[in-house]
Order: C-alpha cells, then structure tokens, then sequence
C-alpha cells in the first residue's frame, strides 16, 4: 500500500468514529443513530481489513509522516476491537430501544450515549495505532474521560459511585504512567537529541538497546503500574467490579474486551521497548508475577460473588492476569497463548455481558439466587450464559481451554522468569492450576444454578428474536470454532504479532 | 594588632550597631501599624507614634502589686538587656562587627530564650489568672517554635559552613550574587518567617492590637506591666522584631551589606538595612491584614508546618550535596 | 545576557521547583477549600513562571506555548471551574481529616525523601540544566496521590489529581524541555476535560447524596 493510500485508509479509521460522534450529537432519532452507528463501525472493520492486507505484505504501515504506526501487534489489536464493537453495536440495537421504550433514559440521552460511544472507539483505536508513546497515553487517558459518563449513565446512586471511583483511581495510575513516559523521553532524547520525534515507537525500537537500563527499569514500572490500573491488575483494581457493575451492559462489554485489551497493547509496546535494555527477565517477571496474583485473587474473589455481573468483572481480572503470565513467561508458545487468549477472552466475556445485559432486563435484578430457570424464561440469553460460562472457565470445545492450556504449557516449561522465582518452577504451575480449579467450580455452580431450576413467577415468558441475538449466536458459535481451527489468515496474524514481541 | 583606634574604634562600631537597634524598633513597629490602617482603609497614627507612647510610659509612675516577687521588676532588664545583647549578635549593617567572636546561632537563640523565660515567669508571678494563662500559651509557642528555628539557621549555616552569623552573612554576601542552595534556603526561608510571625506575636499566632484579654498571649503576660517596666518591656519586644528581621534579611539576601569598614560602604549598608527592614514590615504588616489569627489549637499545626519546612531544609542540603 | 551563567540558571530554576514544592506543602496543610484552589492557581503560576524560563534559557520555543497554556487552563479556568463548583455546593472546609495536619506534612516530608532517592540513579547523569527538578516533580506527584487518599471531600481529591499533574509537567519541562508539542497539547487538554467532568460529576454527586464526602460513597462493597 503505497504512502497515499495508507493516508486514505488510516484517515477512515479515526475519522468514522469522530464524525459519527458529532453526528450523534445533532440528530435525535433512535433509528438514524443506531444507522450511524452501524455505518461507522463498517468502516472501521473495513479499513482494518485494507491495513490488515498490508501488514501482512509489509510488515508495518506508517502514515500521516510517522504519526500513525500499525504492525501486526496493533492489528490484532485493532481486530478485536472492530469485531467486538461490531458486536455490540448489533446488541445495543435491541438493548437500547428497550431502555428508551421503558423511559429509564430520555432519548435525548441516547444522543450523549452514542456520542461517548464513539469518542470511546475513537480513543481506543487512537491509542492502539498511535506511533508516538505520549500519544497514546493522551489516547489512554481520552477513554478513561470517555467512559466516566457513559458508567455512570444509569445516574443511580451505586452507578456514581462506581463512575466517581472510576475517574479517580483510573486518572491517578495513568498520571503514574505520564511519569513513566516522561522518563522513556528522558532516556531516548539523550541519544536521539531529537525533540519531536524521540517518543515515536519506531525511532525508539531503533535506539532501543543503548538506552541507560537504570531509567528504563524506573519508566516500565511506571508504566506498568500506571496501566495496569487500567488492565485491572491487583492491586490496582478496585474500580473494576463497581465499574462492570454498573455500566449498561454494552459498555461494560466493550471495557471488559476492548479497553482492557487496549490497555495490555501498550504494556506489551513499552516491554518490547525495555527488553531490548534491560534483560527481558526483569519486565516478564514482572508481568508473570502481578499476572499471578491477580489469577489467584480474582480466583478465590469469584467464590464470593452474589452479584452476576461481579462476577463476570472478577473473571475479567482473573483472564487479564493469565494473558499477562503468558506474556511474562514468553517463548513462542506463551506468547502466541497470550495473544489468543487476548482474542477469545474478548469474545467470550462480550458474549457473557451480554446475556447479562438480557437477564437484567427481564428480571430486574443483578442477585444470582433470584435469577432462576433462564433456560425457560430466556432461552437465547441462558445459551448466551451456559456457553460464555464455559468458555470463561476454560472448558473445551471452548477457545479459551486452547490458550490456557498454551499458557500453562509455556509457563510449566520454562518457570517464571529467572529473577523472580528460585528453584521451585513447579510451584506456579501448581498454584495456577489450583485456582482455576476453584474459579471453574464457583463459576459453574453460580451459572447452572442460574440456568436451570424453576422460574419465578412474576417474570414474564419468551423471547423474542431481535437483532440483538445474531452477535450472540456468532460469538457462540466463533468460540467454539477457534478451538479446533483458527482461521488462516487471522493465525498468520497473531504469528506475526508474537514473533514481533519476541524479536525484542 | 590591637591598638588604641583599633579598640576606639571598635567600641564605635558596637555602639552605633546598638544605637540603630534601639532607635529603629519603634519605627518599625509604627510602620507596620501604619500599613494595617491604610490596608482597613483607615488613617493610623503616625510612624513615630511608638516613640511617643515611649515617652509617655517612661515619665509615668510604676504600679507594682504587692503580691509579686523580684522577679517582677528585675524581668524588663533582663528582657530588654537579653534581646539587646542578641541583636547585637546579628549583623546589621556591616558584616564583620566587634562582637563576631562571639556570634554563635545557639548564643543568639538562647539568649532569646532567656527573656521568653523571664517573660512566662513575670506573667505568673502577679498571681492573675490571665498572666497565668499567657504564661501557659507562650511556653506552648515558644517549645515549638525553638526546634524549627534552629534546624533552619542549622541549614543555612551547614551551607555557609559555620554557626557564626556574622561569618554566614559576610561569606554570603561576598559571593556575588549566586545562592548556593535555592531550594533548602527557600525552605528554611519560609520556616524562619513563620517562626518570626510566632515569636515576635504576630497575627495569625498572636494580635498585637487586641484588648481582649482571652484571645492574649504575648499582651496577657505584659498585663500588670505599668510606667517605664512596660516601657522596657514595649521596646523589648519592638528590638525582638527588629532582630529577628534583620536576621531574615541580612542571613537570606545579604547584598548591600558592608563586608569592609569604609565609611561609604558602612553608610550604603546601613541605608540597604533599612530599606530591607522596611520592606519586611510592610510585608508583615500586608500579612497581618490578609490573614485571620488562628484558633489556640491550630497555632501547633502551623508550627508543625514550619519544622517540617525547617527539615526538608536540611535534607534539601544533604540531598543535593552528595 | 552574561550574569546569566549555566550555573546561576540552574540556580533560578531550583528555586521555581521549591517554590512549587512550598505551595504543595501549604495545600496539604490548607483546610479551607478555596485556599486550596488559590494555592493551586499560585502553583501553576510559579510552574508557567519555570517553563518559560528554562524556554528562554535553552531557547526552545514551543515551552512558551506550553507556559501560556499553563496560564490559561490552570490559572485561569480551572481555578474558576472549581470555585463556582465549591460555591454552588456550598462546602468550604474538610470538617475531618483522616490523617490530621502535622503528621500529613510529615508522611510528605518522607515522601519527598523517597522522591529523590527513586530518582537518584538519574541525576548523576543529567547534562541537561535542571536535574534536581526532576526529583522535585516526582515528590509533587507522590504528595498528590498522598493528599488523594487521605482526604475525603470530592473537590480536594480534584485538586490532588491536578497537582499531581503540575508535578508531571514539571517534570517534562525541566528534565527534557518539555515534551513534544502534540503531546503537550493532548495533556492540557485531558486535563482540562477531566477537571470539567469531575466538576459536572461533584454537582451530580451533590444531588444524589447531598453532600460530596466520598466517605459517604460506602454502598459499593466486595
């Protein structure tokens, strides 16, 4: 793809989530929005398809002279968030209409909705395609400010409560990675002596084994601190499980799979930066052990949970930290694992929202003792849950079993990396196995029970088939089918990204 | 070589040193009174309205209750005599004065100290509970205040290496215009200017215009004070403010200051003074106006506030050496 | 200008940062929230003052942009922002401080500490004008988050997150002269959103829970 075109196609993937959000703004009725909608994520999954295309001729594609840079990694990236914001739009078709049609918002409000909704898009995929470092953090910190609204948009106490903690805790980690981007300027600009273009990710992996390691080490665990408050790493998690609680059931989809996704993107781009310094011992440690713990916590967190959609937020914290042991661990069986279980986690937890999302409207309420017998009272929605439940505790035929098991081949091999763990390699492997165990038991006993057993009465029957069940019944049916064969190109992709990372 | 115009000379010097101490003080006092009027939009009495009341005090019969001790009447000499004796210690308009042996920071804080005590004693000694109860005050004031005060005049004399005054203003001033440790000395600044406004009973710790006496400390323990023991004891507490700010602005920004004993040097020294001294008494005297005086309680919290400045500025210096 | 030697410049600069570093001590010993805001706008103040310094020193000119925007948003707006929010809330005071006065000001004291001895590994080797500075920024964002978590009042955890701000700007300018002008530009920005959306969020907090003490803000459990 020559220079040109990549301005064209790059230019369509940030400006048909601007315009489509200013668009919201001006126009009122339901049915155009959800049109726009619709429209601007076509163009979002069309323009990946063409930068796809040439990643996989070229390696990488820079357009806008340097500003915007995408290789393979950033295209993975870039997949999962047109597929599942594709999803979520067809979702929110239904989700919403029936939202204004009881009168919890004013169809005002759909406007600002979908306005946030897209400056949200817009951010992530600035971020992931971003080629200067400080950008993307301006993009990072653009979606904390984005969602705070969209969390809180149900305006009930709990839910400003949540936003509020949100806003804070979130802008409070990212300022700590802002001084870690600081300091990665700091070191570059002593070698480079360039002043614009010294955070570019380019010029940096060029440069990258002369910088000082003592800066570096200090700038990755800034960074690494700063946004993994925003993956939802322990301890820097609290905000997580209000936030999922109380966002409408698209949204916390869409930061559940995306934003998370987006999050673990830049960790990965300023590892791939620091490993060239420093020994790749140090970052993957790091990465492995808060992914570690963040598993065993969420693990035994999940057995406590009464709250379903608490529950699908600890599950989050649980996956994100297994995708980070498999990014810490390396090698290219961990690697690829961590990519893949990126991919499938994305999926799986949107799908599980979603029937969540359906479950809350027909019930009222988010315990997990009073929802009962879903199988009769919403079918679609109690498959949506019986597959997103199994496939969330890595269960075959589910995709998620295909990259555990890949993860915990890696980490089994090879141990945690050399600094951080003496001799007891097997310990981890242990542990991990452990707290899957506990997590898959919670997690089964609480969705069986949902989905089975008698139903109250004062809930009304059926379901009708809308637009908002085609991403259930896709991503049900995607899920299964990743886990015996990924298809070609997609598998292409992802080998490219893991050689990327471990080229470094 | 000590010779006859050596000592002549010196003799001079120290009682000129004296002399301005002792005539200035009410003026500066008149002039910040004079800037609190005009800030509330008021007249004021004149600047030299302190060396009128002076005059009045002075011809005036003493009244001493029948209760009190030596104590009572042998304290406005020994306040005033102590505070005297710890101005001359701090260079005022030359930097190397006769009295520099003897110049130390612990000399010149102690010697504060000393009319402090005989001040809290006089106040308990008339057996009135308001004495009593300033009394009580002032030693709260005072205990906190003595820690910050020294850690700070310790940070400023680490940089100049010594604990003489006259030594750190002159090696100061002779460095042409380069401060060796900006951000310990704007701590220790700001320490010893809080440190300032306790001592010398300033709002927002003290107001020395208040005429009630529950709100006194500082004014409470003079309460019984009458004719020339509280003239005395008035203008000991005019040359207490004075010394301590001539200790700010000769110790901070020393510039002007006659590091030779020329005539012209001696004449431009003691003109840049009083133009410093002025200019921190109007500052006090904006501050008084801008501020309200602090409850009993909070008088520590700020306290607290100017020995962790006074810390951070001795740990500014060490950090930033090595 | 020939007085105006590296080391007197370096000088110059050291005594902006401590400055800085004076106001963040008055802010976290301040009850009164408007002073707080004032200590604030002072405080961007000195940081515009120390930008546009080290931008006519080093002779950078796109630091005058990032001085004059410090100005606008963070002098001017910001401050303004925050005090119609305190006005119309009708909140002028922390009535209970989790941790009181003079032992915050020690934990900060401390904190300071830890600041220069985290950036240690990093002075040595600084060629560039201001290395001190760059401890003294990272002492400003430690004391923000410090002042976040101990206070409880929505607003006062506002200004701790724009202090914590300052501080990063501060340490972009003196470390490395400020960061390219994009990113300059995509931070103020951030910040200035931030500080608009946390302002429309107290008055939305107020109206749920009649008050904004985030001590309040307990329904949320595990």
């Amino acid at each position: 793809m020559t220079g040109f075109n990549a301005n064209i196609v790059v230019g369509f993937l940030l400006l048909a989530p601007l315009t489509a959000g200013w668009l919201s703004l001006l126009i009122n009725g339901s049915r155009w929005l959800h049109v726009i909608n619709l429209i601007s994520i076509g163009t979002l999954i069309g323009a990946e398809g063409f930068i796809a295309r040439a990643v996989f001729s070229q390696g990488s594609v820079t357009a806008f002279a340097d500003i915007v840079y995408v290789d393979a990694l950033s295209s993975v990236i870039l997949f999962i968030i047109g597929t599942v914001g594709l999803a979520c739009s067809l979702y929110m078709r239904s989700y919403m209409d029936e939202q204004v049609a009881r009168g919890v918002i004013a169809p005002k409000r759909l406007s600002l909705f979908f306005f946030l909704f897209h400056m949200f898009l817009l951010a992530m995929v600035l971020a992931t395609v971003a080629n200067s470092l400080g950008v993307q953090w301006v993009a990072i910190e653009g979606t904390t400010l984005a969602t705070t609204f969209l969390i809180a948009f149900w305006r009930r106490r709990e839910s400003l409560e949540a936003g509020w903690k949100y806003l804070i805790l979130c802008s409070v980690g990212i300022s700590l990675a802002l001084f870690g981007v600081v300091l990665m300027y700091y070191s570059s600009l002593r070698v480079l002596g360039d002043v614009s273009s010294a955070l570019n990710i380019t010029q940096l992996q060029q440069v990258a084994s002369q910088l000082d390691p003592h800066i570096l080490k200090l700038a990755f665990v800034f960074l690494f601190v700063g946004y993994g408050t925003k993956v939802g790493l322990v301890p820097m998690h609290s905000w997580l499980p209000d936030a999922y609680t109380e966002a409408p059931a698209p949204v916390a989809a869409m930061l559940a799979g995306v934003l998370e996704t987006v999050a673990v993107y830049a960790i990965l781009r300023c590892r791939g930066i620091a490993d060239q310094a420093l020994s790749s011992d140090f970052t993957g440690g790091l990465l492995a052990l808060f992914g570690l713990i963040s598993f065993a916590l969420a693990a035994f967190f999940i057995l406590l949970q009464h709250n379903y959609k608490r529950l699908f937020a600890y599950s989050s914290i649980e996956h994100m930290g297994l995708a980070m042991v498999g990014f810490g661990v390396g090698g290219p069986l961990g690697t690829f694992g961590g990519l893949f279980h990126l991919i499938n986690h994305a999926f799986a937890k949107s799908l599980a929202f979603f029937a969540a999302g359906n479950i809350h409207r027909r019930f009222r309420t988010v315990e997990i003792d009073q929802v009962r017998g879903l199988i009769a009272v919403l079918p679609w929605s109690a498959l949506a849950l019986l597959i997103s439940g199994l496939a969330l505790t890595a269960l075959p035929p589910f995709a998620l079993f295909a990259s555990e098991m890949q993860i915990i081949t890696a980490l089994s091999s090879s141990g945690l990396p050399g600094e951080w763990s003496e001799p007891v390699t097997r310990l981890p492997v242990v542990l991990l196995l452990f707290c899957s165990v506990v997590a898959f038991a919670g997690f089964l006993y609480r969705i069986t029970g949902m989905v089975w057993g008698p139903a109250p009465n004062d809930v009304a029957h059926g379901e009708r088939w809308s637009m908002g069940h085609i991403p259930i019944i896709l991503l049900g049916a995607v899920l299964a089918g990743f886990c015996f064969a990924l298809p070609a190109s997609l598998r292409r992709l992802i080998e490219m990204a893991s050689t990327l990372l471990l080229s470094r | 070589m000590v010779t006859h115009e050596s000592i002549v000379q010196a003799i001079a010097l120290t009682l000129a040193h004296a002399i301005v101490l002792i005539a200035l003080s009410p003026a500066i006092v008149g002039l910040i009174r004079k800037v609190k009027a005009r800030l509330q939009c008021r007249q004021g009495a004149g600047i030299f309205q302190p060396y009128a009341d002076l005059r009045k005090l002075f011809r005036k019969q003493p009244i001493v209750s029948t209760t009190t001790s030596w104590i009572f009447t042998a304290t406005p000499y020994i306040v005033f005599a102590s505070t005297m004796t710890a101005g001359l210690l701090v260079p005022v308009f030359a930097s190397q004065m006769p009295l520099n042996f003897a110049g130390n920071i612990i000399a010149f804080v102690y010697l504060l100290a000393l009319g402090t005590f005989f001040l809290i004693l006089a106040g308990l000694d008339a057996g009135s509970s308001f004495g009593g109860m300033g009394s009580s005050r002032e030693s709260i004031v005072a205990s906190l205040t003595e820690p910050a005060m020294i850690m700070a005049i310790f940070a400023i004399a680490l940089t100049a290496g010594s604990t003489n005054l006259s030594t750190i203003v002159h090696k100061t001033a002779l460095l042409e215009g380069v401060v060796t440790d900006p951000s310990s000395h704007v701590m220790a600044l700001a320490a010893l200017f809080i440190v300032t406004l306790a001592e010398t009973g300033r709002v927002p710790v003290d107001n020395p215009a208040t005429h009630l006496e529950l709100t006194m400390i500082h004014e409470a323990m003079v309460l019984e004070y009458s004719g020339r023991y509280l003239a005395l004891l008035e203008w000991a507490s005019g040359i207490k403010l004075l010394v301590f700010l001539t200790l700010i602005a000769n110790v901070f920004v020393p510039w002007g200051i006659a590091t030779s004993m020329a005539p012209a040097a001696l004449s431009i020294g003691l003109a840049v003074y009083v133009i410093k001294v002025a200019g921190l008494a109007v500052l006090i005297g904006t501050i008084e106006c801008m501020f309200a005086k602090l409850r009993l309680f909070r008088i520590t919290d700020l306290l607290g506030v100017a020995f962790i400045l006074a810390l951070l500025a001795l740990l500014f210096f060490y950090i930033l050496r090595g | 200008m020939p007085w105006l030697t590296p080391h007197i410049a370096t000088q110059i600069v050291d005594f902006s940062s401590a400055m800085l570093l004076l106001t963040c001590f008055g802010i976290v010993a301040q009850r009164r929230l408007s002073a707080c805001v004032d200590l604030f706008a002072l405080q961007s103040l000195f940081l515009a003052m120390t930008a546009a310094l080290v931008a006519f020193l080093t002779g950078t000119p796109h630091i005058y942009i990032a001085a004059a925007l410090t100005v606008v948003v963070k002098v001017i707006v910001i401050p303004r922002v925050l005090k119609g929010v305190i006005e119309r809330l009708n909140v002028t005071r922390e009535l209970v401080m989790k941790i009181n006065v003079p032992a915050s000001l020690l934990i900060c004291g401390a904190l300071v500490m830890i600041a220069f001895f985290i950036t240690q590994p990093i002075i040595p080797f600084g060629h560039l004008l201001t290395r001190d500075s760059l401890a003294i920024a990272l002492a400003i964002v430690l004391i923000g988050f410090f002042t976040m978590i101990s206070r409880q009042k929505a607003v006062t955890q506002l200004i701790a997150f724009l202090v914590m701000e300052n501080g990063l700007f501060l340490g972009a300018t003196a470390a490395t002269y400020g960061m390219p002008l994009i990113v300059e530009l995509g931070v103020f920005f951030d910040v200035l959103v931030a500080a608009l959306i946390a302002g429309i969020y107290t008055n939305r907090l107020q109206d749920a829970f009649d008050s904004v003490d985030t001590s309040r803000l307990t329904k949320l459990k595990e």
